[in-house]
């Protein structure tokens, strides 16, 4: 039976065998936001991979009891398995740059015992503002206004 | 120090305030009875809490700091919000404050909040 837990042990497993597996990810979008400290509320924790079929994934995936669905027709590839359901696989980010490049400006944040690669606020926002929908535009000034919060944080404490 | 509860204290609160003593009571919900018992004892801390004080050499008082710093902690953040808010106008006053109390959470906690809060959408 699944756990009343929302991101509980499974979730927290899978990224940590993926940490440990040196599999190149991060973290983003809402729950990106979320992590930085955006009020934000989202269904689900999306996952940008530089390369996809890195045998690693499926490794952690199997260690957690969850497995790769590759896409079919108009849908993307999914994760299946009750420890990863949450996630979702991001195959592009509207209105950044590459994978590399982004991924060198990434955050880390510490995630109980290990550390991972999340997407900066500006750069959330960023994509936000290039893909446009209402959700999006709704979103918009949740993140700026918390990125003005975690500066306005930084520049007081010197 | 013994610390008991005044009714002509809060008497005259009420009266301050154009209420009653009665449609206080009434209004939190505490029966005289209660209020009355309360207001008899010789202190308002528990026994114990004054005896481990007693043994310490300090007042009861002196070992009530945990509300204390909840306070100091929220007035400090208001602070915060205050300094952000007075920089740049623009920003909302509530999602600084709310964006600021998360930030003083593990950044785990903050990803299960905002993943509860989707899942429960008639949360207020």
């Amino acid at each position: 039976m699944r756990k009343n837990l929302i991101f509980a042990e499974g979730e927290v497993r899978f990224l940590r065998e993926m940490t440990r597996s040196k599999v190149d990810f991060m973290i983003v979008g809402l729950s990106a936001a979320a992590l930085q400290g955006a009020p934000v509320v989202t269904q689900d924790v999306d996952l940008w991979f530089r390369n996809l079929s890195d045998p690693s994934i499926t490794k952690a995936l199997r260690k957690v009891g969850g497995a790769y669905v590759p896409p079919e027709g108009d849908h993307p590839p999914v994760f299946s398995g009750e420890a990863v359901q949450l996630f979702d696989i991001v195959t592009h980010m509207h209105g950044l740059k590459s994978f590399e490049e982004e991924r060198r400006g990434a955050v880390k944040i510490p995630l109980g015992g290990f550390t991972v690669a999340v997407l900066p606020l500006d750069r959330i926002m960023k994509s936000k503002r290039s893909l446009g929908r209402p959700k999006d535009k709704l979103a918009l000034k949740v993140l700026s206004d918390a990125l003005r919060a975690a500066r306005g944080r930084s520049a007081r404490k010197g | 120090m013994r610390m008991q509860v005044s009714v002509e204290r809060v008497k005259q609160l009420c009266r301050e305030r154009g209420t009653t003593l009665t449609s206080l009571l009434a209004a939190a919900g505490v029966s005289r009875n209660a209020f009355y018992s309360l207001a008899r004892r010789d202190s308002i801390y528990p026994r114990s809490l004054c005896a481990v004080c007693a043994r310490l050499g300090i007042s009861p008082d002196m070992a009530l700091s945990a509300d204390e710093g909840g306070v100091e902690s929220m007035k400090s953040l208001l602070a915060e919000v205050e300094a952000i808010v007075g920089r740049d106008k623009r920003v909302d006053r509530d999602n600084v404050r709310h964006a600021l109390l998360l930030l003083r959470e593990k950044p785990i906690d903050r990803l299960r909040r905002a993943l509860v809060r989707a899942q429960k959408p008639d949360i207020r």
